[in-house]
Order: structure tokens, then C-alpha cells, then sequence
């Protein structure tokens, strides 16, 4: 089981990390969620155990560890205001530059630098 | 006991009240200057406490120990806190008196005072990350804070992304962490990692040097950094490099010194590499830049080389000059983005002491950084480590003395049609000048501190005082 997360694990966090390496800002989002989801899954992973749920424990029962659950919820809150924040953003860059291509922005960019660094030598 | 809880209590209470105000009415920001005074307030007295009777815990509601969330202060953790709050402090003091220019700005520093409260003194692994959550998500709204939002956006983008993928990377270190001692108490992991298997550990120590350097901005991670440092207002320039990075020296010193010390010293030489590299980047980037902000944004990433060449030499000797090292570096760095932006009478002065302070000229606070990283060289014999600090050390002179002449000296930059600015601020810039003199002139309660912190770490590490 814990090697069936592990691989879970892996394969989200390198997806997560192919798609934030692309130029469109959306895609680097759904990187980002991919991402904070394979840390959440190995929260879980890192403290699975099977048994009961430990609302009124007994001395000889097998119990399932509730603190992973804790701190997946914690983790699952953090990660999902996060990915709104950074929606958020990048809907504030489409709408200031009408793209989402960080190419584009970064070339808009090199290009107003050029032009102030051309105001500064003749004013 | 309520000590620990108060300063974090009040000013958590604070930001979330002053949330629901328009900071931008003179009453809230004078409201936040005082609920953050009276926090840094409840932090030093704190601070003294520790400095007595030594290490303060408290487990929350009640709970035995090991069940409930830990909440501790020490000497290490208590000496960043009053920093990164006083820091706070004085920038949003400073943003006040200019005059605030957004609604949240007030709640956010709040908020971000909030989650540093706690960072620095939580006990829990997992609580770290909650409270690291907590402090870098005002920092992205932050960092687009001021006039032309729409140029920093993009900045501020990229800035978000790579810090949220560092603190994931975190949270992975924590799983593994408790995956392999079963428990989130600091110093009982510490205990357990010690006998666990060392390829797992090394795994979990690889994670927490990089969520922690992408946040100090090491060579490697640095990329994020100067566009965000150059684009930001002076006061959000001075909370970012003089509160914010001071998570990434106290995780590298907490993490690295007290919970994985076997790895640290297993990856010594990788860590004075990469901080060797970051020191002499850092330093050649800010030689060849002109604009100051840019200049102190690239002297940030070698002086962040500084405290990880420390941290590599280890024993009592290297930590102590990594937590002198961080203190006054976030001091200084806080004084100069906040002097940076101003113009007029005397405020050439307080760039002067800070610009001499990164250089390490007495009789400034920077010259006891300096002299507490020569000693770390010293200690671990090496010619070659001494000549990269002198050369470093010679190198920030240069630059800074360079900014200094081209922002001050220079007719155009002091006539160039700016009016002075208000001499409230420039009062007050002279003012944390002054304390930065202070500091160099009378060390001993700032080295004493440090040297119990490094007491700390080095009796963690299992090494007795040299």
C-alpha cells in the first residue's frame, strides 16, 4: 500500500513539475495543485495504518493513526487558498497585459526596459 | 507560560480585527504600529525570561506532553523572533508616517508578524509549516504592493510559485520526518533521527536545504529574488530581506544544526561550495550593477552565502557566526532598502552606516558579523575559506561604496528635482542608523545571546565548546 502511494506520489509530483515549467501561467496553476496534492498524499502515506477509528480507543485495539488525517486536512485547506491566491494573480496578469504567455511577458518586458533605458540617455 | 502565548495571541487577534478596517485611515495604521509594539514588547520580555531561566515550553490545552502541539522559546528562536518583529516594527512604522497607499497593508504585516511569531517559537514540525504558510502568503500580496501593480505582477507570480513549491517540498520533509520517527515534536525527532536509517534522513535533509534556501535566496534558488526586491516599495523591500529571510537562516540553523546534524556535517563541503558560489555571484552582480535596490537585492544572495559557509563549519564557533551573521544582516539590509528610497539632509549618513556595516567597518554592528565569520574560518584551518571572505568581505566594500557614491554624490541624483523627503522618516531611518551603531559599539547582549544559541545548537550537535 505504501508503495502504491509512493508511485502515486511520484507520478503527480512530476507532473506537477512538467507542467510548471511551461509559459502558460494556468498550466503552471494546475502544476502548483498537482503538486500540493502529492505533498498531502504523503502526509497520509507517511502515517498509514490499518484499524479502527480512535474516538473511544481500548488498551487492545488496533487503531488507524488519526494525526495524518489532521494534518491532510491542515494541508488540503493551506494548498487550496494558495491555489486561489495564485488564480488570483494570474487573472490580475491577463487582465494588466492580455496574456498569459510568461514568453510574452517576459519579451514586453525587455522591451520597456529598452525603452526607459533609451529615455534615460536622451531626455 | 502566557508569555509564550500572549505576543502571538495579540497580534493575531490584532490582524484579523484590522482586517475588516480601511488601512489606509490614519487611526488603523497607527492601531497596527501599536498592536505590533505591543508584541515585539511581549517577545523581549520574553526574551529576558529565556535569557534566565533558560528554555520556556508550553504544551497547548492542557495535553501531556507528546500529545499536544508544543509551543517553546529559546535562545535561538527567541533572538529571531524579537528581530523579525522589530524589523516589522519599524517598516510598517515607516509606511505609516509616508502614508499607506492600500486597504490590507496594515493587516497584512500583521498577519505576517503573526505567522513569524509562531514559526519562531513552535515546537511541532508540523505547526512550522502552518506558521510558514501563514507568513509567506502576505509576502506575495505584498510584494506587488505600491504604485504600478501591473509592471510587478509578473514578478510576483513567479515569486509566489517557486517559494509555494519550496514550502511543499517542506511538508514533504515533514511526512518523511514523521514517516520515520513517528512523532512531530522537534526535539524528539531530533532524538529518533539520530538512530534512523541515514539514506531516508539524507533524503529528508536534502528537502528542508532546499524549502529553506529557495526562501534565504542561495545561488542556486536565487532567481526569484532581485525582481522582486528592485520592484518592491522600500518598507516591503525591507520586511521581505530583514523579517521575511530570516525563516531561511533560523530553518537552516534549526533544521540543519539541532534535528539532521549528522547530514549537515555528511554535506559540509557541498554547503560551503554553494555558499562560496552564492558569496562571490552575489558580489560580483551588485559590483556591476548601478540602481541601489538592484545592488542590495544581488548583495543579499552573498551575504545569505555567508551564513551557509558558517552553518558548514559547524561547531560552536560556526553557529554562532551564522545567528551574528543573520541578525545583523537583516539589520542592515532592513536599514538601507528603507534609506534607499529617500532623499534630503543626514540620510546620506544612515546609508553610510549601513553601507559600512555590510562592508564590516567599525564601529558598526557589521564589523562583529564579520569578525564572528573570520573567526568560523580560522576554526576550520582552511587558507582557502579565509581568502573567499576576505575577497568577499573586499568586494561588498567595493560595491557599496560604489552605490553610495553614485546614489549621493552625484549633482544630478541629489538636485535631480526630488524634493527631500519627510523628515519624519528620515528621523526615523537615522534612528534604526543609530541602533545599527549601537549595536557595534556595545555588542555584548547581542553576542551573548548568540553565543547561548549557539550553545544550543553546538551541544545538539553533540560537540563540546572549543
Amino acid at each position: 500500500m505504501i508503495l502504491l502511494f509512493s508511485g502515486v506520489v511520484a507520478v503527480l509530483f512530476g507532473t506537477g513539475a512538467f507542467l510548471m515549467l511551461k509559459a502558460d501561467l494556468f498550466r503552471v496553476v494546475v502544476g502548483m495543485v498537482m503538486i500540493s496534492n502529492a505533498a498531502i498524499l504523503a502526509l497520509i502515506g507517511s502515517g498509514l495504518s490499518r484499524g479502527a477509528a480512535p474516538i473511544h480507543p481500548l488498551p487492545d485495539d488496533r487503531l488507524s493513526d488519526p494525526l495524518v488525517q489532521a494534518m491532510a486536512l491542515t494541508a488540503i485547506v493551506i494548498g487550496f487558498a494558495v491555489t486561489a491566491l495564485l488564480l488570483a494573480i494570474a487573472y490580475r496578469v491577463y487582465t494588466s497585459h492580455e496574456s498569459v504567455d510568461l514568453d510574452e511577458l517576459s519579451r514586453e518586458e525587455v522591451r520597456r526596459e529598452r525603452e526607459l533605458e533609451r529615455e534615460e540617455i536622451s531626455p | 507560560m502566557t508569555l509564550l502565548v500572549l505576543p502571538l495571541a495579540v497580534v493575531w487577534l490584532g490582524a484579523a480585527l484590522l482586517a475588516l478596517l480601511d488601512g489606509r485611515r490614519r487611526f488603523v495604521g497607527w492601531a497596527a504600529v501599536a498592536v505590533l509594539g505591543a508584541n515585539v514588547a511581549g517577545l523581549a520580555a520574553l526574551g529576558a525570561r529565556v535569557t534566565e531561566d533558560g528554555r520556556q515550553e508550553l504544551v497547548t490545552g492542557n495535553w501531556p506532553r507528546g500529545v499536544g502541539i508544543t509551543l517553546a522559546a529559546d535562545e535561538l528562536g527567541i533572538i529571531f523572533a524579537v528581530l523579525s518583529s522589530a524589523v516589522l516594527l519599524v517598516a510598517l512604522l515607516y509606511e505609516v508616517l509616508a502614508g499607506v497607499r492600500s486597504r490590507t497593508f496594515p493587516s497584512l504585516v500583521l498577519f505576517m508578524a503573526a505567522g513569524l511569531t509562531g514559526l519562531f517559537l513552535t515546537g511541532d514540525l508540523f505547526n512550522f509549516f502552518v506558521f510558514f504558510e501563514l507568513s509567506m502568503i502576505p509576502a506575495y500580496v505584498l510584494s506587488v504592493y505600491g504604485d504600478q501593480a501591473r509592471r510587478k505582477i509578473g514578478a510576483a507570480f513567479i515569486f509566489a510559485v517557486v517559494n509555494l513549491l519550496g514550502s511543499f517540498i517542506f511538508l514533504i520533509s515533514v511526512a518523511g520526518t514523521y514517516h520515520v520517527t513517528g512523532t512531530l515534536e522537534m526535539r524528539d525527532a531530533a532524538e529518533r533521527l539520530a538512530d534512523a536509517e541515514p539514506a531516508s534522513v539524507m533524503l529528508i535533509a536534502v528537502g528542508v536545504f532546499v524549502a529553506f534556501g529557495v526562501k534565504l535566496g542561495l545561488f542556486p534558488f536565487h532567481f526569484w529574488l532581485p525582481p522582486i526586491y528592485v520592484g518592491a516599495t522600500p518598507a516591503v523591500a525591507a520586511i521581505l530581506s530583514g523579517a521575511l529571510a530570516n525563516i531561511g537562516a533560523y530553518g537552516l540553523l534549526r533544521f540543519g544544526a539541532a534535528l539532521l546534524p549528522a547530514e549537515l556535517e555528511l554535506g559540509a563541503r557541498a554547503l560551503v561550495v554553494i555558499g562560496s558560489v552564492s558569496i562571490l555571484y552575489g558580489a560580483m552582480q551588485a559590483l556591476s550593477r548601478r540602481d541601489v535596490r538592484e545592488v542590495l537585492a544581488y548583495s543579499s544572495i552573498g551575504q545569505a552565502g555567508y551564513i551557509l559557509v558558517a552553518l558548514a563549519v559547524g561547531g560552536r564557533v560556526g553557529f554562532f557566526a551564522a545567528v551574528v551573521y543573520a541578525v545583523v544582516n537583516s539589520a542592515n539590509k532592513a536599514l538601507l532598502f528603507l534609506t534607499a528610497g529617500l532623499r534630503g539632509w543626514l540620510v546620506g549618513a544612515a546609508f553610510v552606516v549601513g553601507a559600512f556595516s555590510v562592508a564590516g567597518v567599525p564601529p558598526s554592528a557589521g564589523f562583529f558579523g564579520k569578525v564572528a565569520i573570520f573567526q568560523a574560518g580560522v576554526a576550520e584551518e582552511s587558507i582557502a575559506l579565509l581568502v573567499l571572505l576576505f575577497v568577499g568581505g573586499a568586494l561588498s566594500f567595493v560595491y557599496m561604496f560604489q552605490i553610495y557614491q553614485h546614489a549621493f554624490w552625484r549633482p544630478e541624483a541629489s538636485a535631480g528635482g526630488r524634493e527631500p523627503s519627510p523628515a519624519v522618516l528620515r528621523g526615523l531611518t537615522l534612528g534604526l542608523a543609530g541602533v545599527v551603531v549601537a549595536f557595534g559599539i556595545w555588542p555584548e547582549p547581542l553576542l551573548a545571546l548568540s553565543g547561548g544559541a549557539a550553545d544550543l545548537l553546538a551541544g545538539d550537535a553533540g560537540e563540546s565548546a572549543p
